[in-house]
Protein backbone atom coordinates (compact mmCIF):
# COMPACT_ATOMS: atom_id res chain seq x y z
CA UNK A 1 0.00 0.00 0.00
CA UNK A 2 1.10 3.40 -0.81
CA UNK A 3 2.38 5.65 2.10
CA UNK A 4 2.08 8.56 -0.05
CA UNK A 5 0.06 11.65 1.65
CA UNK A 6 -3.62 11.63 0.66
CA UNK A 7 -5.58 15.19 0.50
CA UNK A 8 -8.66 14.90 2.43
CA UNK A 9 -11.33 17.16 2.37
CA UNK A 10 -13.41 15.76 5.14
CA UNK A 11 -13.04 13.95 8.55
CA UNK A 12 -15.37 11.67 10.15
CA UNK A 13 -14.86 10.17 13.47
CA UNK A 14 -16.88 7.48 14.60
CA UNK A 15 -14.76 5.80 17.07
CA UNK A 16 -16.71 4.06 19.49
CA UNK A 17 -19.35 3.20 16.84
CA UNK A 18 -20.53 -0.38 16.08
CA UNK A 19 -21.92 -1.61 12.63
CA UNK A 20 -23.61 -0.01 10.98
CA UNK A 21 -23.16 3.37 11.82
CA UNK A 22 -19.64 4.02 10.30
CA UNK A 23 -21.11 2.96 7.69
CA UNK A 24 -24.12 4.74 7.47
CA UNK A 25 -22.40 8.30 8.85
CA UNK A 26 -19.83 7.70 6.06
CA UNK A 27 -22.23 7.52 3.36
CA UNK A 28 -23.92 10.56 4.40
CA UNK A 29 -21.05 12.55 4.61
CA UNK A 30 -19.77 11.13 1.27
CA UNK A 31 -23.19 12.72 -0.30
CA UNK A 32 -21.76 16.02 1.48
CA UNK A 33 -18.33 16.24 0.09
CA UNK A 34 -17.60 16.99 -3.48
CA UNK A 35 -16.83 14.79 -6.51
CA UNK A 36 -13.13 13.33 -6.15
CA UNK A 37 -12.58 14.45 -2.64
CA UNK A 38 -11.26 12.18 0.15
CA UNK A 39 -13.37 11.51 3.35
CA UNK A 40 -11.25 10.16 6.59
CA UNK A 41 -13.17 8.05 8.24
CA UNK A 42 -11.77 6.89 12.30
CA UNK A 43 -13.54 3.72 13.15
CA UNK A 44 -12.20 1.47 16.38
CA UNK A 45 -14.33 -1.78 15.32
CA UNK A 46 -11.89 -4.06 13.80
CA UNK A 47 -15.17 -5.61 11.55
CA UNK A 48 -15.12 -1.91 9.70
CA UNK A 49 -11.97 -2.97 7.49
CA UNK A 50 -13.88 -5.85 5.60
CA UNK A 51 -17.13 -4.11 6.04
CA UNK A 52 -15.56 -1.38 4.24
CA UNK A 53 -13.94 -3.19 1.76
CA UNK A 54 -16.95 -4.71 0.60
CA UNK A 55 -18.96 -1.88 0.76
CA UNK A 56 -17.03 0.28 -1.35
CA UNK A 57 -17.26 -2.67 -4.10
CA UNK A 58 -20.75 -2.65 -3.43
CA UNK A 59 -21.69 0.78 -3.79
CA UNK A 60 -21.22 2.79 -7.12
CA UNK A 61 -19.83 6.01 -6.47
CA UNK A 62 -16.92 5.16 -3.89
CA UNK A 63 -13.53 4.51 -4.18
CA UNK A 64 -11.67 2.95 -1.10
CA UNK A 65 -8.16 4.32 -1.90
CA UNK A 66 -6.47 3.32 1.17
CA UNK A 67 -7.03 1.58 5.19
CA UNK A 68 -4.46 1.92 7.88
CA UNK A 69 -4.09 0.87 11.16
CA UNK A 70 -2.99 2.49 14.30
CA UNK A 71 -2.78 3.24 17.82
CA UNK A 72 -4.09 6.15 19.56
CA UNK A 73 -2.31 7.66 22.77
CA UNK A 74 -4.22 5.70 25.06
CA UNK A 75 -3.37 2.05 23.61
CA UNK A 76 -6.62 1.44 21.44
CA UNK A 77 -6.60 0.26 17.99
CA UNK A 78 -7.91 2.63 15.21
CA UNK A 79 -9.05 1.46 11.71
CA UNK A 80 -8.27 4.76 9.24
CA UNK A 81 -10.40 4.26 6.09
CA UNK A 82 -9.93 6.60 2.75
CA UNK A 83 -13.35 6.95 0.33
CA UNK A 84 -13.16 8.92 -2.82
CA UNK A 85 -16.61 10.30 -4.21
CA UNK A 86 -16.28 9.35 -7.56
CA UNK A 87 -19.59 10.85 -8.95
CA UNK B 1 -41.44 -17.18 26.53
CA UNK B 2 -40.93 -20.05 24.02
CA UNK B 3 -39.27 -19.71 21.04
CA UNK B 4 -42.26 -19.50 18.97
CA UNK B 5 -43.86 -16.76 20.75
CA UNK B 6 -40.46 -14.89 20.09
CA UNK B 7 -40.80 -15.06 16.55
CA UNK B 8 -43.33 -12.57 17.28
CA UNK B 9 -40.83 -10.12 19.03
CA UNK B 10 -38.37 -8.73 17.04
CA UNK B 11 -35.06 -10.11 19.21
CA UNK B 12 -34.54 -13.57 19.28
CA UNK B 13 -31.53 -14.93 22.22
CA UNK B 14 -28.88 -17.62 20.97
CA UNK B 15 -31.08 -20.11 23.14
CA UNK B 16 -34.23 -19.21 21.59
CA UNK B 17 -32.87 -19.59 17.72
CA UNK B 18 -31.09 -22.83 18.72
CA UNK B 19 -34.61 -24.40 19.56
CA UNK B 20 -35.89 -23.09 16.44
CA UNK B 21 -33.46 -24.84 14.60
CA UNK B 22 -33.21 -27.43 16.48
CA UNK B 23 -36.96 -28.45 15.85
CA UNK B 24 -36.83 -27.53 12.05
CA UNK B 25 -38.64 -24.38 11.61
CA UNK B 26 -39.36 -22.96 8.37
CA UNK B 27 -37.71 -19.66 8.44
CA UNK B 28 -34.74 -17.98 6.71
CA UNK B 29 -31.19 -16.57 8.28
CA UNK B 30 -30.44 -13.33 6.83
CA UNK B 31 -26.96 -13.17 7.79
CA UNK B 32 -25.72 -9.33 6.58
CA UNK B 33 -22.21 -9.91 7.70
CA UNK B 34 -19.46 -9.31 4.73
CA UNK B 35 -19.10 -12.42 2.68
CA UNK B 36 -16.04 -13.07 4.10
CA UNK B 37 -16.97 -13.41 7.40
CA UNK B 38 -20.37 -15.16 6.63
CA UNK B 39 -18.09 -17.52 4.27
CA UNK B 40 -15.54 -18.32 7.40
CA UNK B 41 -18.54 -18.92 10.00
CA UNK B 42 -22.48 -19.49 8.92
CA UNK B 43 -24.74 -20.78 11.46
CA UNK B 44 -25.57 -24.86 11.02
CA UNK B 45 -28.72 -26.16 11.50
CA UNK B 46 -28.97 -30.15 11.45
CA UNK B 47 -32.03 -29.48 9.51
CA UNK B 48 -32.13 -28.12 5.88
CA UNK B 49 -32.38 -24.44 6.42
CA UNK B 50 -32.69 -21.46 3.60
CA UNK B 51 -30.10 -19.25 4.37
CA UNK B 52 -29.07 -15.76 2.54
CA UNK B 53 -26.24 -13.73 2.85
CA UNK B 54 -26.39 -10.19 2.18
CA UNK B 55 -24.02 -7.74 3.64
CA UNK B 56 -25.82 -4.50 5.70
CA UNK B 57 -24.14 -2.06 3.29
CA UNK B 58 -26.32 -3.40 0.40
CA UNK B 59 -29.21 -2.55 2.40
CA UNK B 60 -27.35 0.87 3.20
CA UNK B 61 -26.85 1.28 -0.69
CA UNK B 62 -29.48 0.02 -2.73
CA UNK B 63 -32.33 -0.90 0.00
CA UNK B 64 -35.08 -1.63 -2.44
CA UNK B 65 -32.76 -4.16 -4.97
CA UNK B 66 -31.24 -5.55 -1.34
CA UNK B 67 -34.86 -6.29 -0.28
CA UNK B 68 -36.27 -7.58 -3.55
CA UNK B 69 -33.90 -10.39 -2.34
CA UNK B 70 -35.31 -11.27 1.03
CA UNK B 71 -38.44 -13.85 0.53
CA UNK B 72 -41.82 -13.55 2.16
CA UNK B 73 -43.01 -16.55 2.34
CA UNK B 74 -40.96 -17.39 6.01
CA UNK B 75 -40.15 -15.51 8.73
CA UNK B 76 -36.71 -14.13 9.11
CA UNK B 77 -34.11 -14.03 11.25
CA UNK B 78 -30.90 -11.42 10.98
CA UNK B 79 -27.86 -12.44 11.84
CA UNK B 80 -24.49 -10.21 12.34
CA UNK B 81 -21.80 -9.96 13.84
CA UNK B 82 -22.55 -8.59 16.91
CA UNK B 83 -26.27 -7.78 16.76
CA UNK B 84 -26.53 -3.98 15.19
CA UNK B 85 -26.23 -4.02 11.67
CA UNK B 86 -29.20 -6.82 11.96
CA UNK B 87 -31.29 -5.24 14.27
CA UNK B 88 -30.83 -1.96 11.80
CA UNK B 89 -32.06 -3.91 9.39
CA UNK B 90 -34.61 -5.30 10.75
CA UNK B 91 -36.24 -2.61 12.33
CA UNK B 92 -35.33 0.06 9.58
CA UNK B 93 -35.49 -1.77 6.56
CA UNK B 94 -37.40 -5.32 6.95
CA UNK B 95 -40.58 -4.28 9.43
CA UNK B 96 -41.54 -1.27 7.61
CA UNK B 97 -42.16 -3.32 4.55
CA UNK B 98 -43.79 -5.25 6.10
CA UNK B 99 -41.79 -8.37 6.54
CA UNK B 100 -41.93 -10.83 9.74
CA UNK B 101 -38.17 -10.55 11.19
CA UNK B 102 -36.37 -10.91 14.55
CA UNK B 103 -33.10 -10.00 14.71
CA UNK B 104 -30.79 -12.48 16.48
CA UNK B 105 -29.54 -10.46 19.93
CA UNK B 106 -25.48 -10.34 19.96
CA UNK B 107 -25.25 -11.50 16.89
CA UNK B 108 -22.36 -13.97 16.28
CA UNK B 109 -20.79 -13.45 19.22
CA UNK B 110 -23.44 -14.11 21.47
CA UNK B 111 -23.89 -17.52 19.34
CA UNK B 112 -20.27 -18.30 19.34
CA UNK B 113 -20.72 -18.20 23.91
CA UNK B 114 -23.90 -20.20 23.58
CA UNK B 115 -24.07 -23.42 25.18
CA UNK B 116 -26.52 -26.14 25.57
CA UNK B 117 -26.61 -28.76 28.15
CA UNK B 118 -28.35 -32.26 27.15
CA UNK B 119 -28.46 -35.05 29.55
CA UNK B 120 -27.26 -38.71 28.45
CA UNK B 121 -30.18 -40.97 28.92
CA UNK B 122 -27.82 -44.01 28.77
CA UNK B 123 -25.55 -42.70 32.15
CA UNK B 124 -29.04 -43.28 34.23
CA UNK B 125 -29.26 -44.29 36.90
CA UNK B 126 -25.51 -44.82 37.42
CA UNK B 127 -24.62 -41.15 36.84
CA UNK B 128 -25.82 -37.92 35.25
CA UNK B 129 -23.85 -36.85 32.38
CA UNK B 130 -24.74 -33.42 30.35
CA UNK B 131 -22.99 -32.90 27.37
CA UNK B 132 -22.60 -29.08 26.84
CA UNK B 133 -23.00 -28.68 22.97
CA UNK B 134 -21.70 -25.53 21.84
CA UNK B 135 -23.14 -25.17 18.40
CA UNK B 136 -21.37 -22.27 16.99
CA UNK B 137 -18.37 -23.92 17.36
CA UNK B 138 -18.92 -27.64 16.86
CA UNK B 139 -17.10 -28.29 20.59
CA UNK B 140 -18.53 -30.50 23.01
CA UNK B 141 -18.29 -30.39 27.10
CA UNK B 142 -19.29 -32.90 29.74
CA UNK B 143 -20.51 -32.56 33.14
CA UNK B 144 -20.36 -35.81 35.10
CA UNK B 145 -22.20 -36.19 38.25
CA UNK B 146 -21.64 -39.55 40.59
CA UNK B 147 -22.09 -40.94 43.73
CA UNK B 148 -24.89 -40.91 46.00
CA UNK B 149 -27.78 -38.39 44.72
CA UNK B 150 -25.22 -37.70 41.68
CA UNK B 151 -23.76 -34.87 43.94
CA UNK B 152 -20.30 -34.92 43.05
CA UNK B 153 -19.59 -34.21 39.35
CA UNK B 154 -15.85 -34.44 37.15
CA UNK B 155 -15.84 -31.60 34.09
CA UNK B 156 -14.11 -32.90 31.47
CA UNK B 157 -12.51 -30.43 28.41
CA UNK B 158 -14.32 -27.24 30.21
CA UNK B 159 -14.79 -24.29 27.81
CA UNK B 160 -13.79 -20.51 27.98
CA UNK B 161 -17.58 -19.49 28.84
CA UNK B 162 -17.91 -20.80 32.28
CA UNK B 163 -21.59 -19.48 33.29
CA UNK B 164 -23.70 -23.22 31.63
CA UNK B 165 -21.60 -24.84 33.96
CA UNK B 166 -21.35 -23.48 36.52
CA UNK B 167 -25.18 -22.65 36.60
CA UNK B 168 -26.03 -26.96 36.08
CA UNK B 169 -23.78 -26.96 39.32
CA UNK B 170 -25.62 -24.51 41.49
CA UNK B 171 -29.12 -25.80 40.42
CA UNK B 172 -28.33 -29.52 40.88
CA UNK B 173 -25.53 -28.15 44.10
CA UNK B 174 -23.13 -30.54 42.72
CA UNK B 175 -19.79 -30.67 44.27
CA UNK B 176 -16.55 -30.47 41.66
CA UNK B 177 -13.89 -32.90 42.71
CA UNK B 178 -11.92 -33.21 39.16
CA UNK B 179 -11.11 -30.89 36.10
CA UNK B 180 -9.79 -32.74 33.24
CA UNK B 181 -9.13 -31.65 29.73
CA UNK B 182 -8.03 -34.69 27.32
CA UNK B 183 -5.30 -32.58 25.87
CA UNK B 184 -3.83 -29.39 24.90
CA UNK B 185 -7.01 -27.93 22.79
CA UNK B 186 -5.44 -25.80 19.67
CA UNK B 187 -9.48 -24.86 18.71
CA UNK B 188 -10.76 -23.39 21.03
CA UNK B 189 -9.63 -21.70 24.65
CA UNK B 190 -10.30 -24.44 27.69
CA UNK B 191 -11.76 -23.08 31.03
CA UNK B 192 -10.17 -25.60 33.01
CA UNK B 193 -7.51 -23.21 34.86
CA UNK B 194 -10.25 -20.90 35.61
CA UNK B 195 -12.46 -23.91 36.76
CA UNK B 196 -10.00 -24.81 39.48
CA UNK B 197 -9.32 -21.51 40.56
CA UNK B 198 -13.03 -21.07 41.24
CA UNK B 199 -13.92 -24.35 42.84
CA UNK B 200 -10.69 -25.33 44.39
CA UNK B 201 -10.70 -28.83 42.28
CA UNK B 202 -7.38 -29.99 41.01
CA UNK B 203 -6.83 -29.60 37.26
CA UNK B 204 -5.29 -32.52 35.21
CA UNK B 205 -3.27 -32.28 31.50
CA UNK B 206 -1.05 -34.84 30.36
CA UNK B 207 2.10 -33.87 30.54
CA UNK B 208 3.24 -34.08 27.31
CA UNK B 209 0.83 -31.46 26.36
CA UNK B 210 2.43 -28.89 28.89
CA UNK B 211 5.03 -28.15 26.18
CA UNK B 212 3.69 -26.10 23.69
CA UNK B 213 4.79 -28.00 20.17
CA UNK B 214 5.54 -25.32 18.00
CA UNK B 215 7.45 -22.67 20.68
CA UNK B 216 8.99 -26.17 22.46
CA UNK B 217 8.21 -24.12 25.72
CA UNK B 218 7.25 -25.27 29.13
CA UNK B 219 3.62 -24.75 30.68
CA UNK B 220 3.74 -21.95 33.18
CA UNK B 221 -0.19 -22.83 34.49
CA UNK B 222 -0.88 -25.00 37.33
CA UNK B 223 -1.74 -28.79 36.84
CA UNK B 224 -1.67 -32.21 38.02
CA UNK B 225 -0.28 -34.39 35.46
CA UNK B 226 -2.03 -37.52 33.91
CA UNK B 227 -0.83 -40.61 33.05
CA UNK B 228 -1.39 -43.93 31.13
CA UNK B 229 -3.30 -46.18 33.04
CA UNK B 230 -4.06 -43.70 36.04
CA UNK B 231 -7.72 -44.51 37.96
CA UNK B 232 -9.71 -42.00 39.31
CA UNK B 233 -12.11 -43.49 42.00
CA UNK B 234 -15.57 -41.53 41.31
CA UNK B 235 -17.81 -43.38 44.42
CA UNK B 236 -17.99 -46.91 43.27
CA UNK B 237 -17.57 -46.04 39.42
CA UNK B 238 -13.74 -45.95 37.54
CA UNK B 239 -12.36 -42.84 34.96
CA UNK B 240 -9.10 -44.55 33.57
CA UNK B 241 -7.06 -41.98 31.64
CA UNK B 242 -5.80 -43.64 27.84
CA UNK B 243 -2.76 -41.59 27.24
CA UNK B 244 -3.81 -42.63 23.11
CA UNK B 245 -0.90 -39.91 20.92
CA UNK B 246 -1.36 -38.66 18.06
CA UNK B 247 -3.46 -35.90 17.80
CA UNK B 248 -1.49 -34.35 20.17
CA UNK B 249 1.61 -36.11 22.09
CA UNK B 250 -0.02 -35.76 25.42
CA UNK B 251 -3.39 -37.11 23.98
CA UNK B 252 -5.76 -38.66 26.37
CA UNK B 253 -9.27 -40.09 26.31
CA UNK B 254 -11.13 -41.24 29.52
CA UNK B 255 -13.39 -44.61 30.33
CA UNK B 256 -15.66 -44.27 32.67
CA UNK B 257 -16.75 -47.75 34.12
CA UNK B 258 -19.73 -48.22 37.16
CA UNK B 259 -22.02 -50.33 37.67
CA UNK B 260 -22.21 -52.23 33.68
CA UNK B 261 -22.18 -48.99 32.00
CA UNK B 262 -19.10 -47.78 30.18
CA UNK B 263 -18.21 -44.24 28.85
CA UNK B 264 -15.53 -43.33 26.77
CA UNK B 265 -14.82 -39.28 26.77
CA UNK B 266 -12.97 -39.62 23.14
CA UNK B 267 -11.99 -35.97 23.17
CA UNK B 268 -10.08 -35.12 19.92
CA UNK B 269 -9.39 -38.67 18.76
CA UNK B 270 -12.54 -40.55 17.77
CA UNK B 271 -15.51 -38.39 16.01
CA UNK B 272 -18.72 -39.69 15.09
CA UNK B 273 -18.22 -39.40 11.57
CA UNK B 274 -14.57 -38.54 11.66
CA UNK B 275 -11.64 -38.61 13.70
CA UNK B 276 -9.37 -36.22 14.81
CA UNK B 277 -6.06 -34.63 12.61
CA UNK B 278 -2.60 -35.72 13.51
CA UNK B 279 -0.74 -32.48 12.09
CA UNK B 280 -1.80 -29.65 14.25
CA UNK B 281 1.26 -29.87 16.68
CA UNK B 282 3.12 -29.21 13.38
CA UNK B 283 4.40 -33.32 13.07
CA UNK B 284 1.62 -34.74 10.92
CA UNK B 285 4.20 -37.27 9.48
CA UNK B 286 5.60 -38.43 12.67
CA UNK B 287 2.45 -38.42 14.76
CA UNK B 288 -0.18 -40.74 11.75
CA UNK B 289 1.25 -43.88 12.70
CA UNK B 290 1.10 -42.89 16.93
CA UNK B 291 -2.63 -41.59 15.83
CA UNK B 292 -3.11 -45.41 14.00
CA UNK B 293 -1.78 -47.57 16.99
CA UNK B 294 -3.77 -45.05 19.70
CA UNK B 295 -7.08 -45.32 17.67
CA UNK B 296 -7.26 -49.10 16.08
CA UNK B 297 -5.26 -50.94 18.35
CA UNK B 298 -6.38 -48.96 21.87
CA UNK B 299 -9.66 -47.52 21.22
CA UNK B 300 -11.98 -49.69 19.24
CA UNK B 301 -10.75 -52.34 21.17
CA UNK B 302 -12.66 -51.60 23.87
CA UNK B 303 -16.14 -52.75 24.75
CA UNK B 304 -17.87 -53.04 21.42
CA UNK B 305 -20.88 -51.32 23.86
CA UNK B 306 -18.82 -48.49 25.19
CA UNK B 307 -20.71 -45.32 24.66
CA UNK B 308 -18.41 -42.58 22.66
CA UNK B 309 -18.97 -38.95 23.91
CA UNK B 310 -16.55 -36.80 21.46
CA UNK B 311 -15.12 -33.97 22.07
CA UNK B 312 -16.23 -32.83 18.51
CA UNK B 313 -18.54 -32.80 15.77
CA UNK B 314 -18.13 -31.73 12.49
CA UNK B 315 -22.11 -31.14 11.20
CA UNK B 316 -25.52 -30.71 13.32
CA UNK B 317 -26.81 -33.42 11.64
CA UNK B 318 -24.71 -36.02 13.15
CA UNK B 319 -26.46 -35.46 16.34
CA UNK B 320 -29.12 -38.73 17.41
CA UNK B 321 -33.13 -37.67 17.19
CA UNK B 322 -32.37 -37.06 20.81
CA UNK B 323 -29.92 -34.32 20.13
CA UNK B 324 -27.07 -36.01 21.69
CA UNK B 325 -24.26 -36.96 19.50
CA UNK B 326 -23.01 -40.20 20.72
CA UNK B 327 -22.76 -43.47 18.97
CA UNK B 328 -21.14 -46.94 20.96
CA UNK B 329 -17.78 -48.38 19.45
CA UNK B 330 -19.81 -51.41 17.49
CA UNK B 331 -21.70 -48.72 15.73
CA UNK B 332 -18.66 -46.21 14.59
CA UNK B 333 -16.86 -49.08 13.32
CA UNK B 334 -19.79 -49.94 11.06
CA UNK B 335 -20.16 -45.77 9.57
CA UNK B 336 -17.48 -44.10 10.41
CA UNK B 337 -15.60 -43.85 7.36
CA UNK B 338 -12.29 -43.32 8.56
CA UNK B 339 -12.33 -46.07 11.23
CA UNK B 340 -12.86 -48.42 8.30
CA UNK B 341 -10.06 -51.33 7.93
CA UNK B 342 -6.73 -50.40 6.88
CA UNK B 343 -3.03 -50.47 7.39
CA UNK B 344 -1.22 -48.78 9.08
CA UNK B 345 0.53 -47.78 5.87
CA UNK B 346 -2.45 -47.23 4.17
CA UNK B 347 -4.28 -45.03 7.39
CA UNK B 348 -1.22 -42.97 7.20
CA UNK B 349 -1.34 -42.19 3.45
CA UNK B 350 -5.54 -41.64 4.01
CA UNK B 351 -4.94 -38.84 6.90
CA UNK B 352 -2.25 -37.20 5.55
CA UNK B 353 -3.79 -36.44 1.91
CA UNK B 354 -7.31 -35.51 3.91
CA UNK B 355 -5.60 -32.81 5.93
CA UNK B 356 -7.69 -29.70 5.93
CA UNK B 357 -6.13 -25.42 6.11
CA UNK B 358 -4.04 -25.31 9.32
CA UNK B 359 -5.87 -22.31 10.81
CA UNK B 360 -2.88 -20.13 12.22
CA UNK B 361 -4.43 -18.94 15.30
CA UNK B 362 -4.22 -22.34 16.39
CA UNK B 363 -0.86 -21.70 16.99
CA UNK B 364 -1.98 -19.24 19.41
CA UNK B 365 -4.59 -21.09 21.15
CA UNK B 366 -2.60 -23.61 22.22
CA UNK B 367 -0.69 -21.14 23.99
CA UNK B 368 -2.78 -19.70 25.62
CA UNK B 369 -4.20 -23.23 26.95
CA UNK B 370 -0.72 -23.43 28.69
CA UNK B 371 -0.39 -20.37 29.65
CA UNK B 372 2.27 -18.37 27.33
CA UNK B 373 -0.13 -15.84 26.83
CA UNK B 374 -3.45 -14.06 28.55
CA UNK B 375 -5.06 -13.04 26.06
CA UNK B 376 -8.07 -9.94 25.97
CA UNK B 377 -11.28 -10.50 26.05
CA UNK B 378 -11.49 -9.29 22.41
CA UNK B 379 -8.64 -10.86 20.99
CA UNK B 380 -10.17 -14.66 22.63
CA UNK B 381 -13.10 -13.89 20.58
CA UNK B 382 -10.89 -12.91 17.80
CA UNK B 383 -9.14 -16.76 18.01
CA UNK B 384 -12.08 -18.37 18.53
CA UNK B 385 -13.67 -17.00 15.27
CA UNK B 386 -15.16 -19.70 13.16
CA UNK B 387 -15.70 -23.97 13.43
CA UNK B 388 -13.02 -26.18 14.77
CA UNK B 389 -11.46 -27.87 12.31
CA UNK B 390 -9.47 -30.76 14.57
CA UNK B 391 -11.31 -33.46 12.19
CA UNK B 392 -10.01 -34.64 8.89
CA UNK B 393 -11.52 -33.28 5.78
CA UNK B 394 -12.94 -35.71 3.57
CA UNK B 395 -15.75 -37.13 6.31
CA UNK B 396 -18.32 -36.18 3.99
CA UNK B 397 -16.81 -36.78 0.77
CA UNK B 398 -18.69 -39.46 -0.07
Amino acid sequence: MSAEPINVKQELDVRGAKCPIPIIKARQEINRIPVGEVLRVIATDPGSVNDFKGWAQTAKNIELVRQEESTDSSGQRLFIHYLRRLA
Amino acid sequence: MSAIGALEKTQLTAAQLKELLDRGEKLVLLDVRNEEEYRRWPIESRHPIRMLNIPYYHFVETPDTAVAQVPRESPIVAVCAKGGSSAWVVEEILLPRGYRAANLEGGMQAWGRFYQPRLVPEAEPVFRIWQLERPARGCLHYLVAYGPQHRHAIVIDPPRHLEAILHLVDTHQLKITHILDTHAHADHISGGVALAQKTGAPYYLHPYDGIHPIDVLPATIPYEMTKDGQTFMLDHARLQVLHIPGHTLGNTALYLEGDGKRFLFSGDSIFIYSIARPDLGGRGEAWSPLHYKSLFERLLRLPEDTVVLPGHFSQPREARPDGVFAATIAELKQRNPDLQPRSQSEFVQYMLSSLPEFPKQYIEIKRVNIGLLQPSEEYADELEFGKNVCALADAYRA
